[in-house]
C-alpha cells in the first residue's frame, strides 16, 4: 500500500498540523519560543524572553499552500513519524521542547529535554532518534525564521 | 483507505479553536464522543474532536499540565500581523513581495539564482537555506522583490522550469487568508456528508 501510494499524493492528503516548542521557567520568568502551522495556513510565532530588554514577540500571518507543501517535504523526509520520544530525555528544569505534528492519519506528540549539541545526542538512550528530533527541529526553525524575518523584518531571536 | 473519506474536516472556524473557551465548550457540549467506543485524545489543535486520526505516538499525550500550559500560551493573545485584504491572493510582506523557489538542487549556489531570479527584477533579499545535517541547499529559497509585478513575473516565467536539471516551482510564499483545501473537498463522496456538530464558538 505504501508503495501505491505516490509522493504528490501523500502531499494531497489534506491533514496537516505542526507545532514546536522550546523553553524553560526561571529567573527571568517563561522563556521560550513556540511556533506553528495550522491546517488553513496559518504561521502562528512567538518569542518570549523577559531578559534584559524585556521582548515579547508574537506574529502571525497566513502562508500559500505552496509553504506548507514544503514543510511537509521538510518533514517527511526526515522519517521523523517513524521514531517514538519513549527513550528521550525527559524534560527538566533546564527546560523542554515538544514537537507536535498531524500528518496523513499520524498524530505525535513528542516531549523531551532541552539538547545543548550532539553530545547529548549521542550519549542518550535513542541516538539514531534524537538525532533526526536534533536536524529536523534546525531544519523547520530555519524556514520559520526566514519566513518571519523576510515578513515581518524582525530578527527572530 | 475508505476511511480517509471521513477525514477530519478543517472548517474555516479552527481560528477560534485556541480560545480559552473551547474547554468549557466541550462540557456543555452534547458530544458524540459519548457514543464512540475509544476515548478521544485532546490536543491544541483538536478541542478532543478530532477523529480522523488513526495512530498516536508520544509522552505529549499524557502530560495534561504541560496541556494546559500550551493552551494558555497560544489562547486569548494578540498576534500582530501586517494589514491584509482578506481573502485570497498573495500577501504583501512589510518591505516587499516574497516568492518560495522549490525543488531546488542541492548543490545550487545563490548565484545560480541571481541569476534566473534577477530576470524578473531587482533582488531585495534571498534566503538559500541549508541542510543542517548534511550543509547542502534544503531544496527551498525564498526571494524577495520590491514590486508585485516583479514577483508575478517570476513565478509565471520561472515556475515549472529547470534549474541546475531539476525542475523549480516557484509561487508565493504568503497569503491574505486561509487557503481552500480542494482536494479535501473532492475527496468527499456526498457533497454533503454527515459530521460532528459545528463547533459553538
Amino acid at each position: 500500500m505504501a508503495t501505491a501510494a505516490s509522493g504528490a499524493a501523500i502531499e494531497d492528503q489534506g491533514e496537516f498540523y505542526l507545532r514546536y516548542y522550546v523553553g524553560h521557567k526561571g529567573k527571568f520568568g517563561h522563556e521560550f519560543l513556540e511556533f506553528e502551522f495550522r491546517p488553513d495556513g496559518k504561521l502562528r510565532y512567538a518569542n518570549n524572553s523577559n531578559y534584559k530588554n524585556d521582548t515579547m514577540i508574537r506574529k502571525e500571518v497566513f502562508v500559500s499552500a505552496a509553504v506548507l507543501r514544503e514543510c511537509r517535504r521538510i518533514i517527511a523526509e526526515s522519517e521523523i513519524m517513524r521514531e517514538d520520544d519513549s527513550n528521550w530525555p525527559e524534560p527538566d528544569k533546564v527546560g523542554r521542547q515538544e514537537l507536535e505534528i498531524v500528518m496523513g492519519n499520524e498524530h505525535i506528540s513528542f516531549t523531551t529535554s532541552k539538547i545543548g549539541s550532539l553530545i547529548d545526542v549521542q550519549s542518550s538512550k535513542d541516538p539514531e532518534g534524537l538525532r533526526i528530533f536534533y536536524y529536523l527541529i534546525q531544519d523547520l526553525k530555519c524556514f520559520v525564521f526566514s519566513l518571519i524575518s523576510l515578513h515581518f523584518k524582525i530578527k527572530p531571536i | 483507505m475508505a476511511n480517509n473519506d471521513e477525514a477530519v474536516d478543517f472548517e474555516p472556524d479552527m481560528d477560534d479553536l485556541m480560545d480559552d473557551d473551547a474547554v468549557a465548550d466541550e462540557a456543555v457540549a452534547p458530544s458524540p464522543a459519548a457514543a464512540a467506543p475509544a476515548p478521544k485524545l485532546r490536543s491544541t489543535i483538536t478541542g478532543g474532536d478530532y477523529s480522523g486520526v488513526k495512530k498516536t505516538k508520544g509522552r505529549g499525550f499524557r502530560e495534561a499540565e504541560a496541556e494546559a500550559d500550551r493552551n494558555s500560551r497560544f489562547a486569548g493573545r494578540d498576534f500582530d500581523s501586517l494589514d491584509s485584504a482578506g481573502g485570497p491572493g498573495p500577501q504583501r510582506s512589510i518591505e516587499g513581495w516574497i516568492v518560495l523557489v522549490t525543488g531546488v538542487h542541492e548543490e545550487a549556489q545563490e548565484d545560480d539564482l541571481q541569476i534566473a531570479f534577477g530576470e524578473c527584477g531587482e533582488i531585495k533579499n534571498l534566503h538559500l537555506n541549508l541542510d543542517r545535517r548534511t550543509g547542502f541547499v534544503k531544496g527551498y529559497a525564498l526571494i524577495e522583490y520590491e514590486n508585485f509585478n516583479e514577483a508575478q513575473a517570476a513565478i509565471s516565467t520561472l515556475n515549472g522550469t529547470g534549474l541546475l536539471m531539476q525542475t523549480i516551482s516557484v509561487d508565493w510564499a504568503f497569503s491574505n487568508g486561509p487557503f481552500k483545501r480542494r482536494n479535501m473537498r473532492r475527496r468527499s463522496p456526498r457533497g454533503h456528508r454527515s459530521r460532528s456538530p459545528r463547533r459553538r464558538y
